[in-house]
């Protein structure tokens, strides 16, 4: 399971740290972008930071359990045009998370749009 | 040095072509030249770069930059055409270039964080494609180190087309925009410019990530042309440890100090981060020659240094440096430490000052260089920053006021380091944990958020996707100061890393303490990815050109 984990995150790394390859396709490589899942949750942390945005939100299960998703999004630099600051999102609000999730079955999320507490919806997505 | 035969001879059929198409330039029309008249110069660069009866060189005489862009341009030079050049007369030619066909001093202060090595969030870049045209190979910075007539831009972009595969026409046409050859700035500058008179004392204040703030003196003789030999004296604010320094630096334009230096006691044991380290410095002189400012850094990746200020000493009392950065609201009798010169015989509590809601309440103790002062807070005192004045001398923004710690910001917020090879040494990196007060706005992480200075904290790793409490070794450690050291021997892997601050006495609003994180990647110093080669540089992977290039 480990090795599993790191594989996903050396991928990851590798496609997101190398500048403008973020942006194309390499950069969902450990995601399923075939198919979309949206998420309501309690957002736990955001961090405005780079190689990519990270909101960590808890996600309760139809028995009650309590699972923290990994949702990763693009830069600060890609993100402040689609309307995003370090300070959209904060511990405890309520949102939608709309994206692909991670291929091997860790619980993350590649963001593509966000529903807020107040409606507004902020897309995340970095175009294709 | 052996050439291989067909390296040879593509390089001098690489070598005609580029003098051909040199000497077959038209001459920009509608733009004035910057004649050259450097012997040296016209000596060894005459042969390609052909020079007209107004004294301009083709080329040359048609961009203006930095003393790195000179230097790169000159190492082009030698290993491409194989310009005959000692390390004394490349010395000279770089001098002269970045004097006569260099930045004006504010020109070069706004991309001043690409020589000095420092970690900066490009925020000036183009919209569209072209931001990234410039930024996947290296800083931004780089291009703007450059002032060019709009027909050198257009030879440029062409140039650099054929062997990064960007859009020219756009790029020159960008560039020939934002960073023209002649400017007001530069038109001015040599008028301006006055002679150059470094030679004397210094007051320095230096901050080192790690370490905290030093203050001290530093003496700069003359020993020729532009060049002088100096030593540094520097003691920690927080506890009193001094050291030494002594170097040698150039200036260029007037304006640029280029040196290096080293630390005066070879340490008994080496540590990475050891402040007697050989350092580059790279200054920022003001044209009035009073101030300077700007980094002396080491490592492998630069990732060590002092952030440093120099300034004219004055007859008058002087502030340099204080040992608070923050005080509470509705806090009494704190004691204050400021450090400066010339402080008089006789001090009144009314003469320091510190800002709307602080009140002075004794002077301590004081001595020349040092008082130590009672300061309340009023209970309504508004958080925010405050100068700290003495008598005309002033701190700006020295002191900042908070009712509490909101949150707790580890800097950077997002880093690299790096697992050494056969030939990379390790790049490590330095955390400080930073505390914040929310600012009148009242929410988190915002423009106007007060920053509170250093909080002591306790250091974690966490990998990404990792169960908790599983092991971190494979990815490094970090020490109680905040210090990531990478694993070593590396996994050949790169990790997504945490890196967790957790306050140890600063509580959040739910009791439990204030946790900061850093987003790092901790990494393989180089890769090959699609044939191409990609290394690390100050902060991000950059492409290196394909694989065949560069091995």
């Amino acid at each position: 399971m480990k090795y599993c984990l790191l594989a996903f995150t050396i991928v990851a790394t590798i496609t997101l740290l190398i500048p403008g390859l973020a942006e194309g396709h390499h950069g969902y490589a450990a995601f399923d972008t075939k198919t979309e899942l949206a998420l309501e949750g309690t957002v736990a942390e955001f961090h405005w930071t780079n190689p990519h945005c990270v909101v960590d939100f808890d996600v309760k299960d139809g028995a009650g359990h309590i699972r923290t998703w990994h949702g990763e999004l693009s830069s600060p630099v890609h993100l402040v045009p689609r309307g995003w600051t370090a300070a959209t999102l904060e511990s405890g609000d309520k949102i939608t998370v709309t994206g692909y999730p991670g291929k091997n079955n860790v619980p993350s999320i590649w963001v593509t749009k966000i529903l807020l507490p107040d409606g507004k919806v902020l897309k995340a997505e970095v175009e294709k | 040095m052996i050439i291989a035969p067909n390296r040879l001879a593509a390089s001098l059929v690489f070598f005609t072509l580029s003098c051909w198409a040199v000497a077959g330039q038209a001459t920009p029309v509608g733009q004035e030249g910057i004649p050259v008249t450097d012997p040296l110069v016209i000596a060894k660069c005459g042969d390609c770069h052909a020079r007209d009866e107004r004294g301009n060189m083709e080329r040359l005489s048609w961009g203006r930059t930095t003393p790195e862009g000179w230097q790169d341009a000159l190492k082009r030079m030698i290993l491409g055409y194989n310009v005959p050049v000692t390390p004394v007369e490349a010395r000279l030619i770089v001098k002269y270039l970045s004097t006569n066909h260099g930045l004006a001093p504010e020109e070069a202060k706004a991309v001043l964080y690409d020589a000095e090595r420092r970690i900066h969030e490009e925020t000036n870049l183009p919209r569209g494609g072209l931001g990234n045209t410039c930024t996947r190979c290296h800083a931004f910075a780089r291009a703007l180190s450059w002032r060019r007539s709009a027909e050198d831009w257009k030879q440029f972009a062409e140039s650099h087309a054929a062997r990064y595969q960007i859009p020219s026409e756009a790029t020159a046409t960008f560039l020939a925009k934002a960073a023209p050859l002649h400017t007001p700035e530069w038109d001015t500058w040599g008028v301006r410019k006055s002679t150059l008179n470094l030679a004397g004392r210094w007051l320095a204040t230096a901050s080192i990530p790690g370490h905290g703030k030093f203050y001290g003196e530093m003496q700069v003789d003359p020993v020729g042309d532009d060049e002088f030999n100096t030593r540094v004296t520097l003691t920690s604010v927080q506890d009193g440890s001094a050291l030494v320094r002594t170097g040698r630096g150039a200036v260029f334009g007037g304006y640029a100090w280029r040196g290096r230096s080293k630390g005066g006691v070879p340490s008994s044991s080496y540590a990475p981060d050891d402040l007697a380290s050989e350092a580059r410095e790279v200054l920022w002189i003001t044209p009035d020659q009073a101030t300077a400012e700007g980094r002396w850094f080491w490592g492998q990746y630069q990732e060590f240094g002092f952030d440093v200020k120099l300034q004219r000493p004055s007859p008058n009392p002087t502030l340099i440096a204080i040992d608070k950065t923050s005080l509470r609201a509705d806090s009494q009798a704190n004691r204050v430490r400021m450090i400066g010169y010339n402080f008089p015989s006789e001090v009144a509590p009314a003469e320091l000052t510190f800002g709307a809601g602080l009140i002075t309440r004794r002077i301590v103790s004081h001595s020349p260089s040092e008082m130590i002062a009672e300061v309340d807070v009023a209970a309504d005192a508004s958080p925010g920053r405050r100068d700290v004045v003495f008598r005309g001398s002033m701190m700006p923004g020295a002191l900042a006021v908070y009712d509490r710690v909101d949150y707790v910001k580890v800097t950077p917020e997002s880093a690299l380091a790096t697992y050494g090879d056969a030939t990379h040494s390790r790049g490590y990196q330095q955390f400080e944990a930073i505390g914040y007060q929310r600012g009148p706005d009242g929410k988190l992480r915002t423009a106007d958020d007060v920053e509170l200075g250093p909080v002591d904290a306790t250091w974690s790793l966490e990998v990404f996707y990792a169960s908790q409490g599983s092991s971190t070794d494979f990815v490094g450690k970090v020490s109680p100061a905040g210090l990531l050291t990478p694993a070593s021997p590396s996994p050949g892997n790169n990790f997504d890393v945490w890196v967790v601050a957790t306050a140890k006495s600063e509580n959040g609003q739910n009791g439990k303490p204030l946790v900061g994180k850093c987003y790092l990647v901790v990494t393989i110093p180089a890769y090959t990815f699609n044939g191409r080669r990609y290394v690390r540089d100050l902060n991000k992977w950059v492409d290196d050109g394909p694989v065949s290039r560069t091995q």
